[in-house]
């Protein structure tokens, strides 16, 4: 049993978020049930979908029911960590959470904590379905999908920062953000693997690498479909492209973070919305 | 170490005004245009709210801010919890440089911001206690402690376990007042303390401050409101803001006295009298130094007589006088401008200081 008396402060603040945020989210229950609902409806629909068009997908050397499924795995798992920040940011609490004294650090890992562990709770069961049910074959490497976690957790915590900097200096979507996220999905291969797009438009694909979700879902895909190694030089080649975005995107985050909370604070605007 | 809990120097503050304007006329484009615009370009329209402000609010003093809508009282609350920065000038809190220091300046200080809504509205008023508890880094043990112990002390308990969103303006208040004690700082800012209050819980409330807060366990209290009576009956000493600028500051009292420099006084003598001995009062209490006017009312029961004097004239004086001429006082009554008289003429006037 763990003494959560024992826990450093900064912990306990994350998981004070995160208690705060399941007490909020447990007294919708409607919203509990649809909610879960959606999910195994989500999951059933894409996979039905995937069987009914199922083809190889020789770049993770898979079919592309195992593709689409880990796909939209990867996209409930690693997804609400740049989610959790922006749609958890109530302009009527910030003040009073602000005058507490807590980090910038703690309150944005605070304020994704639930978001991410209601995806990793339903995580298991998505992927229980998509094994038992429709035969996704995995092939899994634990230290290349722990790396491409972390590099898809900066990424996308970079990314999620800057909108967050943005949103509480203008109150309104950020372009920057809306844009990476708009064309991610064209781009970035949720559904299919970027290379089909050059059947269209021969070369566009080379578009997509320079988005970071692309980098996300790849690197992925690679540590668990195709059990990419990370003593391989290609997995090491794949893994440091994605950790340059990753290095760019992190701190570029963190200052527009602080930009934005700053930017409020001198035009008294922290608690507006 | 200073004296002072509070100190500003030459503060200053102004707000870009581009923004709101292109938001007012354009909502649609707001962002679009006028916001990515706002952001960018370096010329810009400004709103001053503060300038030059000068204070010094003592440790354990209740201190009043008093200001029209609009004067800046919660752009200098909001500049003390940090919330706001300062565009000129520096402010202290027990010494501590808001801009330089601001995580121990809110160890030294919370605030009681008035918005209701800064509260999660689907947890319980113990949940959102604990919450924040946790956030301010107490110990858990002791935390759960304080929770209950402040519960208490604001008559919540009973209510402890109910959603937020249930709670009455008044219930909402002290669980923010809860909130801001949970950290037992010793400076605590109001901002309209008892706005949207009904008038028992406004008293228990008042109570509250001048008595428990500040008198038992003496800390600073600084209340920024519109409400003279309010400031006139807790407050220590005031200051007025008009349109970012201190412009008078000092005790009720003297503010009184500065902006009213006589006094009224109305006498009611016992039973009809004689003429002519009440004209020879008057003639001799006219020529009195220091009497500036005496008026004379008469009626069938009584007669009264208003008199005006120089805030420094003995009152015994003219008593001597009635003693002489055998009249009977059946009361005396003097009038003195009500602090809201004292706001209305100072936002009227000038800079005074006291």
């Amino acid at each position: 049993m763990i003494n959560f008396s024992n826990l450093p402060v900064a912990v306990r603040q994350v998981i004070a978020f995160a208690k705060r945020d399941f007490r909020d989210w447990r007294t919708y229950k409607t919203q509990v049930i649809t909610q879960v609902i959606t999910i195994a409806i989500g999951i059933l629909s894409w996979a039905i979908n995937a069987v009914y068009r199922n083809r190889p997908v020789p770049e993770y050397d898979t079919d592309y029911i195992s593709f689409l499924v880990v796909g939209l795995v990867i996209g409930n798992l690693v997804m609400p960590i740049s989610q959790g920040l922006e749609r958890r940011l109530n302009p009527w609490t910030l003040e009073n959470i602000i005058m507490t004294g807590i980090s910038i650090p703690v309150f944005v890992a605070g304020q994704m904590a639930w978001p991410y562990i209601f995806s990793l709770i339903t995580f298991i069961p998505q992927l229980l379905i998509g094994i038992l049910w429709f035969g996704v074959k995995l092939s899994i490497n634990p230290l290349s999908t722990a790396l491409a976690f972390v590099i898809s957790a900066m990424i996308l915590l970079g990314l999620s920062m800057i909108s967050v900097g943005f949103r509480l200096v203008t109150k309104s979507t950020d372009p920057i953000t809306w844009t990476i996220n708009t064309l991610q999905q064209l781009l970035a291969g949720i559904s299919f693997p970027v290379q089909f797009l050059d059947s269209f438009l021969p070369g566009i694909s080379s578009l997509s690498w320079f988005l970071p979700q692309t980098w996300v879902y790849h690197l992925w895909r690679l540590s668990m479909l195709k059990a990419a190694a990370i003593t391989d030089p290609l997995t090491q080649i794949e893994c440091l492209k994605g950790f340059i975005f990753a290095l760019i995107l992190f701190p570029i985050g963190y200052r527009a973070f602080k930009w934005g909370l700053n930017r409020a604070k001198k035009d008294g605007t922290l608690g507006w919305f | 170490m200073s004296k002072a809990a509070i100190e500003t120097v030459n503060l200053v503050k102004q707000y870009p005004a581009v923004l709101r304007n292109v938001r007012n006329r354009h909502p649609w484009m707001a962002w679009q245009v006028g916001g990515l615009r706002e952001i960018f370009s370096r010329k810009k329209n400004f709103i001053r709210a503060l300038n030059g402000v000068n204070l010094k609010i003592y440790r354990g003093e209740v201190f009043g801010l008093l200001g029209p809508n609009g004067a800046g009282k919660t752009t200098l609350i909001k500049i003390l919890c940090t919330l706001v920065l300062p565009d000129g000038g520096e402010a202290y809190v027990n010494g501590y440089n808001i801009i330089k220091e601001p995580s121990r300046v809110l160890r030294n200080l919370q605030a009681v911001l008035g918005d209701p809504r800064g509260f999660d509205w689907r947890l319980s008023a113990k949940q959102n206690l604990e919450f924040y508890a946790t956030l301010y880094g107490l110990p858990r043990d002791y935390a759960k402690k304080r929770v209950e112990e402040l519960l208490d002390l604001m008559g919540l308990s009973d209510r402890a376990n109910d959603m937020y969103q249930r709670f009455s303006t008044g219930m909402a208040r002290k669980l923010q007042l809860c909130r801001a004690l949970l950290l037992d700082t010793p400076i605590i800012l109001f901002d309209e303390p008892t706005a949207g209050l009904d008038p028992a819980s406004a008293v228990d409330f008042r109570h509250l401050l001048k008595d428990e807060l500040a008198k038992s366990e003496g800390r600073t209290i600084f209340i920024a409101t519109h409400n003279m009576w309010e400031a006139q009956t807790i407050c220590d000493r005031v200051a007025i803001i008009n349109r970012g600028e201190i412009i008078a500051w000092g005790s009720p009292e003297n503010l009184k006295m500065y902006i009213s420099p006589e006094k009224n006084y109305v006498l009611t003598i016992d039973g009809c009298c004689d003429a002519l001995k009440m004209k020879e009062f008057m003639n001799e209490a006219f020529s009195l130094t220091g009497v500036k006017d005496l008026r004379l009312q008469a009626d069938n029961a009584s007669v009264r007589i208003s008199i005006r004097v120089d805030k420094d004239f003995v009152f015994s004086e003219i008593l001597d006088i009635m003693v002489k001429y055998g009249l009977k006082i059946k009361d005396v009554e003097s009038y003195e401008p009500s602090l809201e008289e004292v706001f209305i003429a100072l936002i009227r006037g000038g800079k005074r200081s006291l």
